[in-house]
């Protein structure tokens, strides 16, 4: 049996391997009807299942091509149904009816038995009486295997109403009776039973199916008296693999498409706020309410329960919307005040559960859809002139006449619209905050909050804030000393902080030991590893979005979470959660009453417990604290000296914040820290993680007075030092809370975004709960030795003082200290082997390399095999071997011409290959040259910049990446300086020489798994041949995401290490982010076997890789092909200077300077003796292992044994978790594709003949198709014949007329020659990538609409694109334009993040644009016409100026465009504007990026001194 | 930092040839403040410094650079002097073209850091302005260790014993401590001044010297043992290597030790009868010195500058396989030293005096394992070089010392060094050895490094013994 099977082989893995069920996440398509009037009708069931047919292609298919993630449909309770039913079984109904649908467990009959036995107690408990059950008809047969194995028995139990209780009484009542069957089961230990639904107002149908199988699978859907006045629908592609009956959507309230980034500390919160929280309308009963949480759901279950719980508890649903999901409004000049302060009363009540969602949900009275504060997620809105209201992912899905369309619109970040039902009314975004905001005094509640900085105003008007002492230069030192500090953390970390406000920067990859095998004493911050988003959800741009950030941090919130009052407001609010020493004694002079001091040192005479013991007593003192009047606790180790050492803060931290959270006493206090071992962003983020309040970093502070005491900082005054220091470290913990996708410190904090590495179990059980740590390692008696020590040193008992800090080697090589993996000497021995072509000095170097002490995992295996040798002879070749290397992804940009070219001419070569970087590359390099040398990179990268991402690079290639993250820095983006982007670069990313560019951390396209399935999609359009592989960086939970992946139709997946390497980015980022790449390679490789999917998606990883050895154990844990990236540099004569960024690299590889480029002196041989060397060094191991081809190996782990269990102090570095072997049923556990996994055809299909034909004749051709949301990457594939044809003979070669509504990606990378001609809308990511072809978008003639008040393309348009036109008769969805390098555009509004990153093109908005336009934008010319005088307020002048038109010559480039625009699409706006110029053309504003300014062929102004914009704000 | 794209590489200005010929004053200038920030700015702040990769001592330069370029002396200082007990020795005298200077990663194509003269900076700026303390403790730890040798070896272990409060006396059999750092290298190159005040801190921290005093002789291996907790031998070696061939039995054929001791004694005013009577004087004579090393190096400038007629130097492999420092090569051409490349002194000839050097001319032949070049000879191409006064800078040998010190069960190796264990133990307990007695005849750093090494070893192992008494 499959399923009993696979939950054994899970169970199996999670126990001894990587994965973990708990990673589970969802993404999907999801979609609402209403009916305004509240009047029920068939239609909109009706409706609803044609929009869940409609987006099959937004959800998941599992390995056996039939079983969907899920689906299911959330609509009123058919009453007449289910009376008939119960007429005909003999009984007749007095009052409304309630209908429980259940899954009930399917094979153990027991239990079925005893669960309906739970239900109909606690129903006749609760006061009801019940009139039977009903058993679901189903048909099991449309359903897939693995559905098919794991269907539950699906029965109704219809439950006699109380005719003396109304509709919300009954409401009320029925839920209790849910959470105590829901309690009463779970204390049984029962599996397999859920309740989707238990109403008298809904019922909820879903499974495990695909949408489109809802009604064959429950036939009663297609039954007439199936009536409503509403729907809610949802189809899922979930990230999770082991699919699950009762994951899927709609849950009781809401249908979620996004991802909750803030699970973990979301549900570790709401434990607390049930803690103690009443509630009139269960007066009595609360207890039955707890966990509000069930365990075992998903991010969006987890979500449901909580909103449940808040509109049951009598919040209207919107309300609840607002304060789970708020918009970010405590940045936006435009709010009004009531709404200002409905937020900020919303906020002080729960932290935000952040991430992006689209939701879709209704709580009987109220059915809304909204959007998260970051629109990431699509959703198009309709109101049709019967009255109903349709919200969907897609426009298009729901069909509607067009006569009958009343508007089209879109939700765009932080808005709402709904349908009260029994007002019988329709609200808009701001009409119902409006309603929202009238319902209570929120603006007299606002009032009693006080903020941090008026206090501290007081406190120093009364002249208590002391004068700041400079730290005794001894006594510092000790300090530092005693921390572990060194020279390099203050000179290279703490002092740019200080004087830049920045973090610093570094670059090549991180080749330290991990602290778990490091000999040195390691802060206790190493030992955790950032967390980072990809693919499931997008990193956030913290600097360019700084708009949805947030640090605010509230003291003393612990009003009742369930009640509507103003308690919650009567906090402390402070802007940053990082405080400087006069602040923390401002907060500790104000909550005086209030605080209890908890030392954090202990005794060193102790012996050898004294960390146990001190904890012990922390945590003690701290529960008592919490059950007292001083509630909140300060954490101090400011008591450390010679005698008493500091437990470490971090450990501090989570002790107390776990136990607390565990006593349900957390919301009681609040958690301050004053610590000396916060001196970088990750300290700082991890302690934040761990759960404290607020952190004062007393020792970096003091480090930064003393320096400027010694006249280290120039002219910077000590109180900007400081103010730098501050805002560097909140900038960072900002970067880091975005690149995991969260914009809130509230929902950040206590959320331990982290995995432990080298954390002994036990502790990280005891004191980290819900931290991965699958790397078990050093316990608290190995910390108290390490601990040990340092304070030896920094107190020695005989001998003179130390008079400086070590010099430090964490971030560079020292002797002496922290092991790297790269040395001087091997370094020195490979290079003298490939230059010398000598296998023998490359078997030196391996020598070196397996000498060197554990600096990686994979140090401490060992071979192991009872196979006799083979002879050499028999094992694969070394040709055949090196076919699998690869050179990784660096751009040309991050590497010199010279080196980029030679890597790929090696490459080539050898029949292996390169990989071009986000960079682009020289149409001149596709062809092989006439010598003979290929320097055509074999593998195009996509990133998230775009750059040069034509549709011909698309096309050369054989093989398309698309880069998710990047090891060095996952999550984040990255600025390419201005000063190295030469003539050359800018051409081959469509830029202008000197400016800088930037690219985001997420791809605009891909905030979500089904968006990756689109991309992908995209890409198996424009190139019809190429493999697509997806970059990711190991994580845990990389297992279910690369199964999401593999869902998503990639042909391979490369799993990079966090040792890759990096042209520049933050040390915290290079240094704490991601984990190596044994864990992640083995958990992907384990989970996608699990699932069956491992044979049809081929694995790569890299990081760090440098010998035979290397390669042997990547292939055993699961990797077939192996990218050597900096063993490529070092081949090449890298020297790790680590300079990369400072464009000075003295060999010439990493720089564009051209007089360093001349010392290049990298050969073609060179790289070639590296790859044919270590090819030779696996031929040699596998031969000792007995086999004779590397396919012989992937998988098998039996042939690795742990052979070093690290450190005397490690309780047990265990790596088995690593070898743990997953079934791989029938198939092989590697991957068999001989050709790349197909997806369907598209529309194009039936073009290509036409198109070919008339391209090979050179003729015009104009095809005309009606169209659906189904068809998606219309002219994509027909762009791909274009160019390989070598393009069109001249520009409207073909035409495509087009009709109805476009899928997503119309016209994605369409390329010169071809126009497509729409009547009717487009979905998301309309012009991606565009290459030189005119897209015209317009109403259809039957459309009564006003085209520039309705939305007519979506979310995300011309992303990327490098030439080519757009005009579109209406508005744009959000990030319009975004990344645009060259294309001209006119639309008539767009929503948020307009012209983000623009780099080139010429755009115009003829109306309204969103918040954040011009974030980022670093070219090209952008023109908005703003009548509504609401521009000003939302252009972010960072990067750009903006004035009215003060050149003619721009002006004549508008007028064009515009002339243009009303020839194209007739656009009324565009005429009116024509026809009005004189009066029209002072409502423009003309944008330019700064950088642009000296740049430009044609000055801004014609005026001598013109005044943008940016200098009358100023 | 990262300066040296549009910096050049500059030395401190060296003094004319002419000039210095006339003296033994050391012949370059100090940097001035702002060429030492400038030329330390240069530095590439690596990610594998090759500069420390390459120094015995591990000196952390990449950071006392980065202080020295912002101006931080003092902080520079406490840097270098953490790894290197004498700073301002190795900064004059090592052959940093061999070692940091030479592996400085932007040596290739700019012109590498100058490190040793940056060091030299540094340390004479710490010594100026009184930043150079002497060793103060905080206790005394209560056990003592003797050194035998007061060269760099005996000199930088004492100096990190006594860091650790131990009680420290050392021994030399000459007038003066320093070993060969004061005989042996001229004052040009190191002042003797510098030598000195070194000793004359480690004094102040504590340590005590007691001079001519020969083990073996004024006093007995055992009494060491008995008084110190732990003995270390740091010796040198001294024993001049011969050629061996006809004729160098001769007068006026001196081994380079005799010759530069008599030099540098008579500059450090000492009454030297041989020197007086003109026997170690090279003055108006035409002097030959055979060997490629540094001593022959710090030989053939002594001789320019007592007044030679000429000096000649003969080598016998090429100036690309000569062990010396480049650098003073060229200092030695610039002054009139004529180098002889390929050379080989086949016999001397003379009548009770050596008259002139029957010189050999050899070629280069296949390379060794190490990747230098052997040489053979060219038979029957010979020629005469006349010839006052012969020194032999052939290198030394170890004496012997468990004769030497009547200590049969001290064991030496087959080249008369000390053998030790991984813990710098002899096979004597608690005697413990390091330095060029151990490593035969080297560098003056690479004693540094040893007598550190062994210093750190022997505070190990009294630790140890200290904690199984308590």
């Amino acid at each position: 049996m499959w399923h009993e099977d696979f939950d054994t082989r899970a169970a199996h893995l999670a126990a001894n391997g990587l994965y973990s069920p708990a990673d589970e996440r969802d993404a999907c398509g999801v979609g609402m009807i209403a009916a305004i009037d509240g009047v029920p009708r068939r239609a909109i069931v009706e409706k609803a299942i044609e929009g869940l047919r409609n987006m099959w292609h937004r959800g998941a298919v599992d390995a056996d091509g039939k079983t969907g993630d899920g689906a299911g449909i959330h609509i009123q309770l058919p009453q007449a149904f289910f009376a008939d039913y119960i007429a005909r079984i003999g009984k007749q109904p007095d009052a409304r009816l309630g209908v429980g649908m259940v899954f009930l467990p399917k094979k153990h009959f027991a239990n079925q038995e005893l669960c309906r036995a739970i239900i109909e107690t606690e129903i006749l408990r609760g006061g009801y009486s019940i009139h039977g059950w009903r058993q679901v008809p189903v048909a099991a047969d449309v359903i897939g295997d693995i559905a098919s194995e794991s269907r539950p028995e699906i029965e109704q139990v219809i439950i006699a109403g109380r005719p003396e209780c109304d509709e919300a009484r009954t409401e009320r009542d029925l839920y209790l009776i849910r959470r105590r069957i829901e309690n009463a089961v779970r204390t049984k230990a029962i599996n397999d039973f859920y309740i989707c639904s238990l109403s008298s107002r809904s019922i909820i149908y879903k499974g495990l199916f695909k949408a489109e199988q809802l009604t064959a699978f429950y036939p009663d859907l297609l039954d007439a008296r199936f009536v409503s006045n509403f729907a809610v629908f949802h189809q899922r592609f979930s990230t999770n693999t082991a699919p699950a009956w009762h994951l899927a959507q709609p849950f009781r309230v809401l249908a979620h498409n996004g991802e909750i980034n803030t699970l973990r500390g979301n549900v570790n919160f709401m434990r607390s706020h049930e803690a103690n929280f009443t509630c009139d309308a269960f007066k009595g009963a609360e207890d039955d309410l707890r966990p509000v949480i069930p365990d075992n759901t998903s991010d969006t279950g987890a979500l449901d329960a909580v909103m449940e719980i808040l509109t049951r508890a009598g919040r209207a649903l919107p309300l609840a919307k607002l304060i789970l999901i708020p918009p970010a409004w405590s940045k936006n000049k435009e709010l009004p005040p009531h709404h200002r302060h409905l937020f900020a009363c919303c906020n002080a009540v729960s932290e935000q559960w952040d991430g992006p969602a689209a939701i879709a949900a209704t709580d009987g009275e109220w059915v809304i859809a909204g959007m998260d504060r970051h629109g990431l997620r699509p959703m198009r809105t309709l109101v049709t002139r019967d009255g109903l209201l349709i919200c969907a992912s897609e426009s298009g899905m729901v069909q509607v006449e067009e006569s009958d369309v009343l508007e089209r619109g879109r939700l765009g970040p932080g808005e709402m619209i709904g349908v009260n039902l029994l007002q019988q009314k329709l609200y808009y975004d701001y009409e119902l905050k409006n309603y929202l905001a009238a319902e209570k005094p929120y603006s007299q509640w606002v009032g009693k909050t006080i903020l941090l900085r008026e206090i501290l105003q007081q406190t120093t008007r009364l002249g208590r804030s002391k004068k700041r002492a400079t730290p005794e230069a001894s006594h510092l030192l000790k300090r530092q000393l005693a921390v572990g500090l060194s020279m390099e953390v203050v000179e290279g970390i703490i002092h740019p902080m200080a004087t830049t406000g920045k973090e610093a920067v570094g670059s090549m990859g991180d080749d330290a030991a991990m602290a778990v095998l490091s000999n040195q004493p390691r802060p206790f911050h190493h030992y955790f590893r950032q967390n980072f988003s990809q693919v499931t959800n997008p990193p956030i741009d913290s600097l360019r979005e700084a708009r949805v950030m947030s640090l605010k941090t509230r003291f003393g919130n612990d009003g009742n979470f369930l009640a509507l009052d103003d308690s919650h407001s009567e906090i402390v609010l402070a802007d940053t959660p990082i405080l400087l020493a006069a602040e923390m004694a401002a907060v500790l002079q104000h909550f005086k009453k209030r605080i209890t001091r908890i030392d954090t040192t202990f005794a060193l005479d102790a012996a050898g417990n004294g960390l146990r013991q001190g904890l012990d007593r922390i945590v003690a003192e701290a529960e008592k604290a919490a059950l007292s009047e001083k509630s909140f606790v300060l954490l101090t180790d400011e008591a450390a000296d010679e005698s008493r050492a500091s437990i470490p803060m971090i450990l501090a931290i989570s002790a107390v914040h776990s136990h607390l959270v565990k006593k349900k006493l957390r919301k009681k206090s609040s958690i301050l820290v004053r610590t000396d071992e916060c001196s970088d962003v990750h300290a700082l983020a991890v302690m934040i993680g761990s759960g404290a309040t607020v952190v004062h970093p007393a020792l970096a502070e003091d480090t930064i007075v003393a320096r400027h005491a010694h006249g280290l900082l120039g002219e910077l005054s000590s109180e900007q030092a400081l103010d730098n220091l501050r805002e560097a470290l909140a900038q960072g913990l900002l970067k880091i809370m975005a690149k995991m996708g969260i914009s809130v410190v509230s929902a950040y904090r206590g959320g331990l975004n982290f995995e432990a590495i080298g954390l002994s179990r036990a502790l990280a059980t005891e004191f980290f709960p819900g931290l991965p740590s699958r790397i078990s390692g050093i316990g608290l008696s190995g910390i108290e030795a390490r601990i040990r020590k340092l304070y030896t040193a920094a107190y020695p008992k005989f001998a003179a003082d130390v008079e400086s800090l070590p010099v430090g080697g964490f971030y560079r090589l020292r002797a002496g200290a922290e092991g790297h993996a790269w040395t001087g000497e091997n370094i020195h021995a490979l290079q003298t082997a490939v230059t010398k072509g000598s296998y023998q000095l490359y078997k030196k170097y391996a020598a070196s390399v397996a000498a060197s002490p554990p600096i990686a995992l994979r140090d401490l295996f060992d071979f192991r095999s009872n196979a006799a040798p083979v002879a050499l002879e028999e094992v694969e070749s070394v040709v055949a071997i090196r076919k699998r290397f690869v050179a990784p992804a660096m751009s040309l940009g991050a590497l010199s011409p010279e080196a980029h070219e030679v890597l790929a001419v090696a490459m080539n070569l050898i029949g292996a290959a390169s990989n071009s970087g986000e960079g682009g590359e020289g149409p001149e390099r596709f062809a092989p040259r006439s010598n003979g040398d290929n320097a055509n990179s074999v593998i195009k990268q996509i990133a998230s910049g775009r750059f040069g991402v034509t549709a011909e690079y698309l096309n050369s290639a054989r093989e398309l990446q698309i880069k998710v993250a990047q090891g060095a820095k996952p999550g984040e983006g990255g600025q390419l300086p201005g000063f190295k982007v030469t003539v050359e670069i800018a051409r081959l990313r469509h830029a202008t020489q000197g400016v800088s560019l930037i690219s985001p951390p997420p791809h605009h396209d891909i905030y979500s798994i089904e968006d990756l399935a689109q991309l992908i999609y995209d890409l198996k359009q424009i190139n019809p041949t190429a493999l697509v592989s997806v970059k990711l960086v190991a994580q845990s939970g990389i297992g279910t995401i690369a199964a999401g992946v593999a869902k998503a139709m990639a042909d391979k997946i490369v799993i990079s290490g966090h040792s890759g390497g990096t042209g520049a980015s933050a040390w915290s980022s290079v240094k704490h982010a991601g984990v190596p790449w044994e864990m992640g390679l083995a958990e992907a490789n384990q989970v996608l076997t699990l699932n069956r999917l491992r044979h049809r998606v081929m694995l790569q990883t890299d990081g760090g890789l440098k010998t035979g050895r290397d390669i042997v154990i990547a292939a055993i844990l699961g990797a077939e092909e192996y990218a050597l990236g900096t063993a490529s540099l070092v081949a090449m004569g890298c020297l790790m200077v680590r300079q990369c960024h400072s464009n000075t690299c003295p060999v010439g590889i990493t720089t564009q300077d051209a007089m360093l480029r001349s010392k290049f002196e990298g050969t073609v041989e060179k790289v070639v003796n590296l790859m044919s060397f270590v090819a030779e060094d696996v031929r040699e191991i596998l031969a000792s292992l007995g086999v004779r081809s590397l396919n012989e190996i992937i998988g098998r782990t039996e042939l690795l044994s742990q052979v070093n269990r690290g450190g005397e102090e490690l309780v047990d570095l265990d790596l088995n978790t690593l070898l743990t072997q997953a079934d791989a049923g029938p198939h092989a556990r590697h991957c068999t594709l001989t050709a790349r996994n197909e997806v369907p055809d598209t529309l194009d299909a039936q073009m290509l003949e036409a198109a070919g034909e008339a391209l090979a004749k050179g003729e015009k051709i104009q095809l005309a198709y009606s169209v659906r949301n189904v068809m998606r990457s219309i002219g994509t594939r027909l762009s791909s014949l274009v160019v390989r044809h070598g393009g069109a003979a001249f520009d409207e070669q073909i035409t495509l007329q087009l009709r109805g509504s476009a899928g997503q990606s119309l016209g994605a990378f369409l390329a010169r020659g071809i126009r497509i001609e729409l009547l009717g809308e487009a979905n998301d990511y309309v012009g991606k990538g565009l290459s030189g072809g005119t897209i015209i978008v317009r109403p259809r003639p039957s459309s009564a609409l006003v085209p520039h008040a309705n939305t007519i393309i979506g979310n995300t348009v011309l992303y990327g694109a490098t030439s080519g036109a757009l005009f579109a008769n209406g508005q744009a969805g959000e990030r319009f334009a975004v990344r645009n390098s060259a294309a001209d555009a006119v639309v008539e509004g767009c929503g948020s993040n307009g012209c983000e990153y623009m780099t080139g093109g010429n755009v115009v908005i003829l109306g309204e644009v969103g918040q954040n336009f011009g974030a980022g934008m670093s070219g090209g010319m952008a023109y908005v016409y703003d009548a509504s005088r609401t521009f000003e307020a939302r252009l972010n002048t960072e990067s750009v100026v903006a004035q009215r038109l003060q050149s003619a010559y721009w002006e004549a480039v508008l007028q064009h465009l515009i002339e243009t625009h009303a020839r194209e699409t007739s656009s009324p706006q565009a005429v009116h504007i024509l026809s009005n110029w004189e009066s029209c053309r002072s409502n423009f504003w003309q944008i330019c990026p700064k950088e642009m300014l000296s740049r430009l062929p044609h000055p801004f102004s014609d005026i001598a001194t013109h005044s943008p914009l940016q200098k009358r704000q100023a | 930092m990262l300066q040296f794209t549009t910096t050049e590489q500059a030395y401190p200005q060296t003094r004319e040839a002419a000039a210095r010929k006339l003296d033994f004053n050391e012949i370059s200038a100090p940097f001035n403040p702002a060429e030492a920030a400038t030329q330390s700015s240069r530095c590439s702040q690596c990610g594998v410094p090759f500069c420390q990769i390459h120094c015995p001592l591990a000196n952390n330069i990449p950071d006392w650079l980065k202080l020295a370029a912002e101006g931080r002396l003092q902080e520079a200082y406490a840097i270098s002097s953490a790894t290197n007990s004498f700073p301002e020795i190795c900064g004059r005298i090592c052959p940093q073209d061999k070692l940091c200077e030479g592996n400085c990663v932007i040596e290739k194509g700019f012109g590498s850091v100058t490190i040793g003269a940056v060091e030299k900076y540094i340390t004479e700026t710490a010594f100026a302005q009184g930043w150079v303390k002497p060793i103060k403790i905080t206790r005394e730890s209560g056990r003592s260790i003797g050194i035998i040798g007061a060269g760099p070896a005996g000199l930088a272990a004492a100096d990190m014993l006594r860091r650790q409060g131990h009680a420290l006396t050392i021994y030399d059999r000459y007038d003066r401590s320093g070993g060969l750092m004061i005989y042996g290298i001229p004052n040009f190159k190191l002042d003797k001044k510098i030598v000195q005040r070194r000793e004359k801190l480690l004094r102040d921290g504590g340590i005590k010297f007691q001079l001519n005093t020969q083990v073996g002789i004024t006093i007995t291996l055992d009494d060491l043992r008995k008084k110190h907790d732990a003995v270390l031998i740091a010796t040198g070696v001294y024993k001049p290597r011969a050629l061996g061939i006809s004729g160098d039995t001769l007068q006026n054929i001196f081994p380079a030790m005799d010759y530069l001791t008599a030099s540098n004694r008579k500059g450090l005013g000492d009454k030297v009868a041989a020197f007086d009577s003109g026997t170690l004087n090279a003055n108006a004579k035409r002097v030959v010195v055979i060997g490629g090393g540094d001593t022959a190096m710090d030989c053939v400038r002594t001789a320019v500058r007592q007044g030679a007629a000429s000096v000649t130097c003969l080598y016998r492999r090429d100036r690309a396989n000569m062990p010396g420092s480049a650098r003073e090569v060229k200092h030695a051409e610039q002054e009139g030293v004529v180098f002889e490349w390929l050379a080989a002194p086949a016999q001397f000839i003379g009548d009770g005096a050596v008259k002139s050097v029957e010189v050999q001319r050899m070629r280069l032949s296949a390379a060794d394992e190490a990747g230098r070049s052997n040489v053979e000879a060219i038979a029957g191409d010979t020629y005469g070089l006349d010839a006052d006064m012969v020194i032999q800078a052939l290198g030394y040998d170890a004496d012997d010392l468990p004769a030497l010190f009547n200590a049969p069960e001290l064991r030496a190796s087959k080249y008369g060094t000390l053998a030790i264990d991984a813990q710098f133990m002899t096979t004597l307990p608690n005697v413990y050895a390091a330095g060029d007695i151990v490593r035969g005849a080297s560098l003056v750093v690479w004693a540094i490094k040893d007598g550190r090494d062994a210093a750190l070893a022997i505070h190990a192992r009294l630790s140890v013994e200290a904690r199984h008494v308590a």
